[in-house]
């Protein structure tokens, strides 16, 4: 054997050792990272109330998850599927593991950022508390193929002991805002961990965006687990929002209407010698689009002095974001093509509708049901006429007068004995006035689909 | 409530024969050692007056799926009812067919023509011709019937020419609610026990005198023995007028109807509810609204308490002469009150279907209903049925569902429009097609790109140059 034969194999061990420092990450580091971080790693526990919304049963379980402290005064971070449309979560329970020692403190649940799956909740103490918690990077970025280092909780069976899992951004997408994609499964405790850089900075946070089947209206990407990356929730961190109970009215603009944007193709078939644009496909009646007499067929080609370019289908979310962020009530200027003419309009912004997330429900006890105003996109989505007001049936109470009445979730109901019911008010007033009155009987005229008919209903007082 | 399955009992061909092995272990027990000697005769007598007018059919019927038309075998049921060769059988059998091939008891085989088909109450009729005269069934009277009289349900179950099964009404008026539009407005249902199974569609069921008293029609999936029927005495007035006019006509007054228990339990209320008015139906214009109480139409006194009442007033309401006015005479507040409305003629069961290969897609007509269900005003547009995965209409962003609103800047009020306008983008190979399209509450704006779909053109191309 000559030595030849060895040098090129001594060559790749040279290789594999400097890359060793290149490619992970040295026991030394994560030793570190752990000890630094894990005391603000918590166990969070609550009460989970899950509502299927075909049979309107609820099933109630306990839970626990990871909950990630940022503030000294104890504001955290955790699963974003914790507020989802038909879930309920309460009895919340933050138990620190500091120097072997647990504290535990009761905590709410805070207002859902609408661009993050990500929840927020605020430690509840009679005492002022300095506790241990992380601070992000919000300057490091992530690149292909860079490795990353996950701290998570490991289960109850294994005492949550505090555990660090290695792994690598397989892929980073630039739009419509910059996520990374993380290469190797995400373990149940490892979800909103801190995720760590080989510098050993805290980039972000582990996570999971909904899936529209889970009533998600975020960047549906569910599936893959995902790093989000600091600078998504700093704002979030830096003023918390208020808490879920006090519903605030959202204070987004509206134009009411949905586009798509003017491809390359469009724009030959229309003779528009320049691509992009967004081509309005739908005005909602009644909408600040309509009032200005923006019609289906119209290109946005500016709005409000910044040009409309888009050309792919994300670009539709942008300008959503845009329009949201401008003041309800104030003037934009949108410059439009029709049939080929450029046209300047001057529309006045309204309130963005609420979503039926936030919508009021009423629990009406001695029906057993539970109704909720008809939102906006409720009327889109079940696609209702202008002349269908009522309230829609949200839950119905197993076994009750409703359930033996035959009222299922999704029924609107339009009036009851001789009260017409046009929003969730009449309903409340008609409820009001049949606790007193308790008659034997309630006729509702419902709407079921694209026909209406009349129920009868026993209560039971 | 439970959710009814009417499963129409037509069967494919190609499934017919894989549960004989199940047949083999099935033991029969017993016998009929419980039918007395008189009874067995009775059986004997009803089943073999009845069997040489049995038909075998075997339909090769037009299917659309995923966005393409294609053929496919079945099997159905029917009896002969005339000398003449005139056969009764389901519209779910032989209606959409491109051939329908008759098997008579002596197994001689003869391609039917469709005379006619009424969806609405599933009677289908089918004519073959010969040089001799047909044996033949004999109807018999369904309102006669009483629930628990014994019958044969007589057909082709999975492809089995030839089989009888035996059992007894069940419920003489079965009323099914119309779930997944699988159910007659107007007739309720024999329910019977006797073994009926996907191909007895379109089956006689018969008395023990051998008479006819219903056609065997729909199961309910998942149970055992429910199986239901059509009532002879429906059915042959929908024959009749097949045979007479090649279709059924009915009246409309764009009026739901709904039993007066669900607005009270008043014994002595009479009348039937309005439950809904279909808004640009005449009864709308009138001023009928729902929740109104129906009690005379013309002379005639309506009264459904219950619903199994509520197929007689609709009846009563088709059967009214289209196009003439007719006095509703209604309950409200306690007040009676008059309205002449003039009758409309019941729109089609079902809308045509048509497939455009070059694009890859099928649509189907709008019926009113659908129409109403999209919030359409009036019924124009055209519905998207299908959409065949990798073809240009599914990879131009066209989805099922879709309503065609337009096509470039006109406006498709039915088929037929679409149909021409489809052929001249075809003749005049244009390049790029606009189509305006709705889903649900929204629109949006589809572009057929054909310069895309270079083999079809290619093709086209190279046989221009064939000399």
């Amino acid at each position: 054997m000559s030595i030849k034969s060895f040098l090129p194999f001594a060559l790749c061990l040279s290789v594999l050792l400097f890359s060793g420092s290149g490619f992970s990450f040295e026991q030394e580091m994560l030793q570190r990272a752990y000890d630094t971080i894990s005391p603000a790693l918590c166990v969070l526990t609550f009460t989970q109330e899950t509502t299927d919304p075909r049979s309107g049963e609820q099933i109630r379980q306990n839970g626990f998850a990871v909950a990630l402290n940022v503030s000294a005064e104890g504001l955290l971070l955790t699963n974003g599927h914790l507020q989802r449309d038909n879930v309920q979560s309460f009895n919340f329970r933050v138990t620190f593991r500091i120097d072997g020692k647990e504290q535990s403190y009761p905590a709410v649940l805070l207002k859902k950022p609408d661009d993050l799956n990500v929840s927020l909740l605020r430690l509840q103490s009679e005492t002022p508390l300095t506790l241990p918690y992380v601070r992000f990077s919000t300057d490091a970025g992530l690149s292909l193929g860079e490795p990353v280092a996950i701290l998570g909780i490991m289960g109850e069976t294994l005492d949550f002991n505090r555990a660090i899992q290695e792994d690598r951004i397989i892929s980073v997408l630039d739009a419509p805002r910059s996520t990374y994609c993380l290469g190797g499964q995400l373990k149940m405790g490892f979800v909103t961990g801190p995720v760590i850089n080989r510098r050993g900075q805290v980039v972000g946070i582990t996570g999971f965006d909904l899936a529209v089947a889970e009533g998600g209206e975020f960047f549906s990407r569910s599936g893959v687990p995902l790093v989000y990356q600091a600078s998504l929730f700093e704002k979030h961190i830096a003023s918390p929002p208020d808490q879920t109970q006090e519903s605030v009215e959202a204070e987004e603009a509206w134009l009411g209407v949905f586009t798509q944007p003017l491809k390359e193709e469009f724009a030959r078939y229309w003779n528009i010698p320049e691509a992009g644009g967004l081509i309005v496909s739908t005005v909602i009646p009644d909408s600040p689009a309509a009032a200005v007499g923006i019609v289906p067929g119209d290109i946005i080609r500016a709005f409000d002095g910044h040009p409309i370019r888009a050309i792919h289908d994300r670009d539709v979310l942008a300008f959503t974001q845009m329009v949201k962020e401008k003041a309800p009530g104030s003037e934009v200027e949108i410059t439009l093509l029709r049939n080929g003419e450029e046209l300047a309009l001057t529309a006045t912004l309204g309130h963005r509708p609420r979503a039926a997330q936030d919508a009021d429900e009423y629990e009406d006890e001695h029906l057993g049901m539970v109704v909720r105003e008809i939102t906006r996109d409720l009327r889109i989505l079940l696609n209702l006429g202008e002349e269908v007001q009522g309230v829609i049936v949200r839950r119905v109470v197993s076994g009750s007068a409703a359930q033996a009445a035959r009222i299922q979730p999704g029924l609107i109901i339009m009036s009851m004995n001789s009260a017409t019911i046009r929003d969730l008010d009449d309903y409340k007033e008609a409820a009001q006035f049949f606790k007193q009155d308790k008659p034997d009987e309630i006729t509702l005229f419902v709407r079921a689909g694209a026909q209406t008919g009349f129920l009868r209903l026993r209560p039971r007082w | 409530m439970m959710p009814h399955t009417h499963v129409p009992l037509s069967v494919r061909l190609r499934h017919g024969f894989s549960y004989l092995l199940l047949l083999s272990a099935v033991v029969l027990a017993g016998g009929c050692a419980s039918l007395s000697g008189n009874t067995q005769d009775r059986v004997l007598a009803a089943r073999n007056r009845v069997a040489p007018a049995l038909v075998h059919i075997r339909p090769v019927k037009e299917v659309f799926v995923s966005g393409k038309r294609t053929e496919v075998l079945t099997v159905g049921s029917g009896f002969i009812i005339s000398a003449d060769g005139y056969i009764v059988t389901n519209e779910h059998v032989a209606g959409e067919s491109s051939e329908v091939w008759c098997i008579l008891s002596d197994n001689t085989e003869h391609e039917a023509r469709v005379v006619g088909v009424d969806p609405y109450t599933d009677v289908a009729v089918l004519k073959i011709e010969a040089d001799r005269p047909f044996p033949y069934v004999r109807w018999g009277d369904s309102d006669a019937i009483e629930a628990g009289q014994m019958v044969l349900a007589m057909g082709s179950p999975h492809g089995l020419a030839r089989s009888v099964s035996l059992g007894i009404i069940s419920v003489r008026d079965r009323y099914l609610e119309n779930a997944s539009g699988m159910s007659s407005p107007y007739n309720n249902w024999i329910q019977t026990d006797a073994a009926i199974n996907p191909g007895n569609s379109g089956g006689p069921l018969v008395n023990l005198k051998g008479d006819v008293v219903g056609i065997n029609a729909r199961m309910l999936s998942g149970a055992e023995n429910l199986g239901f029927a059509i009532p002879a005495n429906i059915a042959r007035q929908v024959v009749t007028q097949i045979i007479d006019h090649g279709s059924v006509r009915r009246s409309a007054l764009g009026l739901v109807f709904q039993e007066m228990t669900s607005k009270t339990d008043d014994p002595s209320a009479r009348g039937v509810v309005i439950a809904d008015v279909a808004p640009l139906s005449a009864s709308y214009e009138a001023g009928v609204r729902p929740g109104d109480i129906l009690i005379r139409l013309g002379n005639r006194p309506m009264h459904a308490r219950h619903e199994e009442e509520l197929p007689a007033v609709r009846k009563a309401v088709a059967d009214l002469p289209v196009g003439e006015p007719v006095t509703l005479v209604l309950e409200r507040g306690g007040e009676e009150m008059s309205f002449s409305v003039v009758t409309e003629e019941e729109s089609a069961y079902k809308g045509r279907n048509a497939e455009f290969s070059e694009w890859g897609f099928t649509l189907v007509e709008l019926t009113p209903d659908l129409a109403r269900r999209a919030q359409l005003p009036g019924h124009t547009g055209v519905l998207v049925s299908g959409c065949l995965p990798g073809g240009l209409a599914a990879s131009s962003g066209l989805t099922p569902g879709d309503i065609i609103l337009k096509l470039d800047d006109t406006p498709v009020a039915s088929l037929s429009d679409f149909m021409n306008l489809y052929k001249s983008v075809q003749e005049n190979r244009k390049a790029l097609t606009m189509l305006f399209v709705q889903k649900g509450a929204l629109t949006r704006f589809v572009l057929i790109d054909q310069t895309n779909s270079k083999s079809s053109i290619l093709d086209k191309e190279v046989l221009d140059h064939v000399d």
